[in-house]
């Protein structure tokens, strides 16, 4: 079958997360540098470069997503938070020169889900931010669809292996429209199959059994 | 840092992006839950004490765990949620009954919910149609014939059809059958169809 | 939608056969069918065509566009002209496979036939990528999809959906107050 019974949750790509879906939750586990604007007490044992029993005002730490945007707040001072080099102006300008150019896979991999993010955090650089991840996208597009639907005749996986998480699925559903069309031009889309599912578990029970 | 065994569980199911579903971890789970309950506990200290002794202090601490907590309550809900969706698709790949190593990764509560599954489906098959029933389960793909050809992948016993006829269903031998007799053994891959 | 589905479809359309036996109208829900007469030309669905055909009870006649002259004229329109041209049949993909595959010793010159339907397909396929790629780059809200028929835009729905929810979301992200203050998801 092509069609997989199992449909995970979606992510939510903007700025709100969806509660249930594993890419997000993956998202989220993303680190982002950060200082603490204030002392949290009998904590120290979580930053490991410091003997004291708490983690005092001023410390920079790699603080993962959830726990920043769970701490932040915008009227206290708690915590201030960097905005990683990809999002800054120097790499702004060169997405605006060419998108295409840039390997979104070792730069990210969440780059449109992690900009989105930091839009949570207040920043004059927000606008600029958003627009950037938008153009990004938009010039970006072409050479996805393309790609995904073998325009060019040439070997992709290069291409795709530079690809951010969200471009990679849109190239996953453009290939899969493409070849369950070439299936059904060569006459094998009625013809009953085997479930993926179910020779994928053979497979594994393959690989189990050998050493 | 606190939710690093939380995550873990999230990745061991990511990784399996096609469907499959991991053994149930029991104690990935027991270990998350553990250290849920001490971050509870130690909120608790802390706001006994902010309330007591006036520590306001102590709030940008109490406000870390509780972040904590609640990121461990998504991860596992997402966890626990996931694997259902897993389960109920693997009613629709394997039919009802499920081979052993696949039930061997159920904790005693999936199977359960895979049990319910099966039957409210089954229930709601049998209403449709005005009280004959239809199994919904089948046709998947429009049927160009009522019979089709197909040839055994491996031994799979004594099969009765339709008309009661009792057929050996033996490795490498081809048959003429009903095609909703065979769509469920060919997804198992038990069978193959074979175009002409 | 699965390209099988998209083909069930197509074979509800209506053909002419030449049948070589003789049958009463049939009833049946989906409209009544017959009466047959040897060398009298009946109209039929599809199927039904395929399956007589299949077992030489009757000749199917080619639909008037499924002809080398009129097809080659379609496909140098369809090369010269920006938008998409009207064409003959809404399944005229799924229907050339199906009668060319099953019946191609009724239509005269099929593999050219068969060639000239793809070249129609691939020019409106490069088109369609076409038109995608100006829609997000302009962030167009809507499109017009006339002439392009179920099969053309099935190719390419579920990746122009996606693309399209994911430009939305990007696009949101510049109106902000829309969802802030919201930092609910740990």
């Amino acid at each position: 079958m092509d069609t997989q019974s199992y449909l995970p949750v979606q992510p939510g790509v903007g700025m709100e997360e969806n509660f249930l879906s594993l890419d997000d939750i993956l998202l989220s586990h993303e680190r982002l540098p950060a200082r603490t604007e204030c002392t949290f007490p009998r904590l120290g044992f979580l930053e490991k470069t410091t003997d004291s029993q708490d983690i005092t005002e001023g410390t920079k730490m790699e603080l993962p997503l959830w726990l920043s945007k769970g701490l932040y707040e915008r009227k206290r001072r708690v915590l201030s938070v960097e905005l990683p080099k990809v999002y800054r102006e120097g790499w702004r300008t060169i997405f605006k020169a060419d998108p295409n150019v840039v390997d979104l896979h070792k730069m990210g991999p969440y780059y449109y889900g992690l900009g989105s993010q930091m839009l949570h955090f207040d920043s004059p650089e927000n606008p600029e931010i958003a627009q950037t991840l938008l153009q990004t996208f938009i010039g970006r597009f072409r050479r996805i669809m393309d790609s995904s639907q073998n325009a060019y005749n040439e070997d992709t996986s290069v291409l795709v292996e530079h690809l951010d998480c969200l471009e990679k699925t849109l190239f996953r559903s453009g290939q899969s429209g493409l070849n369950s069309f070439q299936s059904w031009e060569k006459g094998q889309a009625s013809q009953l199959t085997a479930s993926s599912l179910v020779l994928n578990y053979r497979k594994r029970k393959m690989t189990d059994i050998q050493p | 840092m606190f939710c690093e065994k939380s995550i873990e569980l999230i990745r061991e199911l990511h990784r399996m992006s096609d469907g499959q579903l991991p053994a149930f971890n029991e104690d990935g789970l027991r270990q998350v839950l553990q250290e849920m309950e001490a971050l509870y506990e130690q909120n608790q200290t802390d706001v006994n004490a902010a309330k007591a002794e006036g520590r306001a202090d102590l709030i940008p601490s109490i406000k870390l765990r509780h972040c904590c907590l609640l990121r461990n309550q998504r991860c596992i809900t997402a966890y626990l949620y996931d694997r259902l969706l897993r389960i109920r698709a693997l009613r629709w790949e394997y039919g009802s009954v499920l081979p052993p190593n696949v039930r061997f990764h159920m904790c005693a509560e999936e199977v359960q919910w895979f049990g319910n599954y099966k039957k409210s489906l089954a229930s709601f098959m049998r209403s449709l149609g005005g009280g004959e029933g239809l199994d919904i389960t089948q046709d998947m793909k429009p049927p160009k014939s009522l019979y089709i050809e197909v040839r055994c992948l491996k031994d799979h016993g004594e099969f009765e059809i339709d008309d009661g006829t009792v057929i050996l269903l033996k490795k490498n031998s081809q048959h003429f059958l009903p095609r909703w007799k065979c769509e469920q053994l060919i997804r198992q891959g038990v069978l193959e169809h074979v175009m002409s | 939608m699965d390209p099988s589905e998209v083909e069930f479809l197509a074979e509800k359309e209506i053909v002419k056969i030449i049948p070589n036996f003789s049958l009463d109208k049939i009833y049946l829900i989906g409209g009544d069918l017959g009466p047959f007469n040897p060398g009298l030309q009946v109209d039929v669905p599809v199927w039904l065509a395929l399956n007589l055909k299949q077992r030489q009870k009757c000749r199917i006649v080619p639909p008037e566009w499924m002809d080398v002259d009129k097809l080659e004229e379609m496909r140098d329109l369809e090369r010269r002209e920006d938008a998409f041209t009207p064409v003959p049949s809404p399944y005229y993909m799924e229907l050339t496979k199906l009668l060319l595959n099953y019946a191609s010793d009724n239509i005269p010159k099929a593999d050219e036939i068969r060639t000239l339907v793809k070249d129609i397909w691939d020019t409106r396929i490069a088109k369609l990528r076409l038109s995608a790629d100006s829609f997000i780059s302009q962030m167009e809200a809507h499109a017009k999809l006339d002439n392009l028929t179920l099969m053309e835009i099935n190719t390419i729905r579920s990746f122009l959906l996606d693309s399209l929810n994911c430009m939305y979301k990007l696009r949101s992200n510049l109106q902000p107050g829309s969802s802030k203050g919201q930092l609910t998801d740990y």
